[in-house]
């Protein structure tokens, strides 16, 4: 048991830390400016923002839709999107090293730059709060 | 020795094709408004690298997989004499363009049904990971290949990218092939935009 319990932990280890968003949250926010704290409100702000930069990407919400809840549909190739909210697709925001690839990827091409560690961490809270 | 022909259509159309098709793909490869660009470049890539496998065997003569692909001594031979500036002269593909091309052609596969099977969610987020760590491998490998065109072009004092477009290049007339095979490319043009066609749709 205690050799199965290690090994489990092993490969928990070795499919790239395995993390909680809460733990993302804070990993974001303790690279924000000191003071700050994370608010699950400005999360969804800049969820619901219409940053018009890209025609056929405006906001997020263009293809995650109105709430994160629902399974989105990509503004170009019509493919379906898994919800973003925790609650509905548990596997969201556990992998720090996607979790940063796509803000990267997505900032860059809908809000028109790189997102701050204190936009991220606003972010994850709310996708991780929302019911 | 004379410029003779040495590449037929398909050969060079399918490189350029392939250059296009992967310059392409890596630069849209992070955006998703231009996701369905990315997927037709990537397709260009895979059906000229299929293709180029059948003419690797029904091709003219300097095509064909059995006149260039050489074993490790050969390769390093080659290596050496272009090190020493006095390199074997080939009339086609040389031994260490012969690892490249099958190198690239192979990577240009893998890349691109990983990248398909991401396209689809066949597979999960690890598909998407190795799409990417393959796509980067080839572009290692295009840049050694370049190196490798650049400076065995100046050890021959033949533009090697330039016989890439005409088909031309120094050798006996003997080494000539006799045709430069235009319909066959047009087959090429045809089976890569039916390629398109079919993942876009």
């Amino acid at each position: 048991m205690k050799t199965l319990t290690a090994l489990a932990l092993l490969l928990v280890a070795a499919a790239g830390h395995a993390e909680t968003p809460q733990a993302i949250t804070r990993q974001y926010a303790d690279a924000a400016p000191a003071g700050f704290v994370p608010a699950a409100r400005r999360g969804e702000a800049l969820f619901r923002q219409n940053f018009a930069i890209n025609d056929k990407m405006p906001s997020c919400t263009a293809c995650h839709t109105d709430h994160p809840k629902n399974p989105g549909r990509h503004a170009v190739t019509g493919k379906t999107i898994r919800p973003l909210a925790v609650v509905a697709n548990g596997e969201r925001f556990s992998d720090p090293a996607k979790v940063e690839k796509w803000f990267g990827r997505n900032c860059r091409e809908v809000v028109g730059r790189a997102c701050t560690p204190g936009e991220k961490a606003d972010f994850v809270a709310y996708m991780n709060e929302v019911r | 020795m004379q410029k003779i022909l040495v590449w037929d259509w398909p050969v060079r159309l399918g490189h350029w094709l392939m250059v296009g098709g992967f310059a392409l793909a890596w630069l849209t490869g992070d955006s998703e408004s231009l996701r369905l660009v990315h997927v037709a470049a990537g397709t260009t890539v895979i059906a000229v690298a299929a293709f180029r496998l059948l003419w690797g065997f029904a091709g003219t003569r300097h095509a064909r997989f059995a006149a260039f692909v050489r074993g490790p001594a050969a390769v390093r031979r080659y290596l050496t004499s272009l090190l020493r500036l006095e390199p074997e002269t080939h009339v086609g593909h040389n031994p260490a363009g012969g690892w490249a091309i099958l190198a690239l052609l192979g990577l240009a596969l893998l890349t691109g049904l990983a990248g398909w099977a991401t396209y689809e969610e066949i597979g999960g987020h690890w598909l998407e990971e190795l799409h990417e760590g393959l796509a980067a491998t080839m572009l290692t490998v295009v840049i050694v290949h370049v190196a490798g065109v650049v400076s065995g072009s100046l050890a021959h004092g033949e533009n090697l990218v330039r016989a890439m477009f005409t088909g031309r290049k120094e050798g006996a007339p003997e080494q000539a092939i006799p045709s430069a095979r235009p319909l066959a490319a047009l087959l090429l043009l045809v089976w890569v935009a039916a390629a398109g066609w079919w993942m876009l749709n």
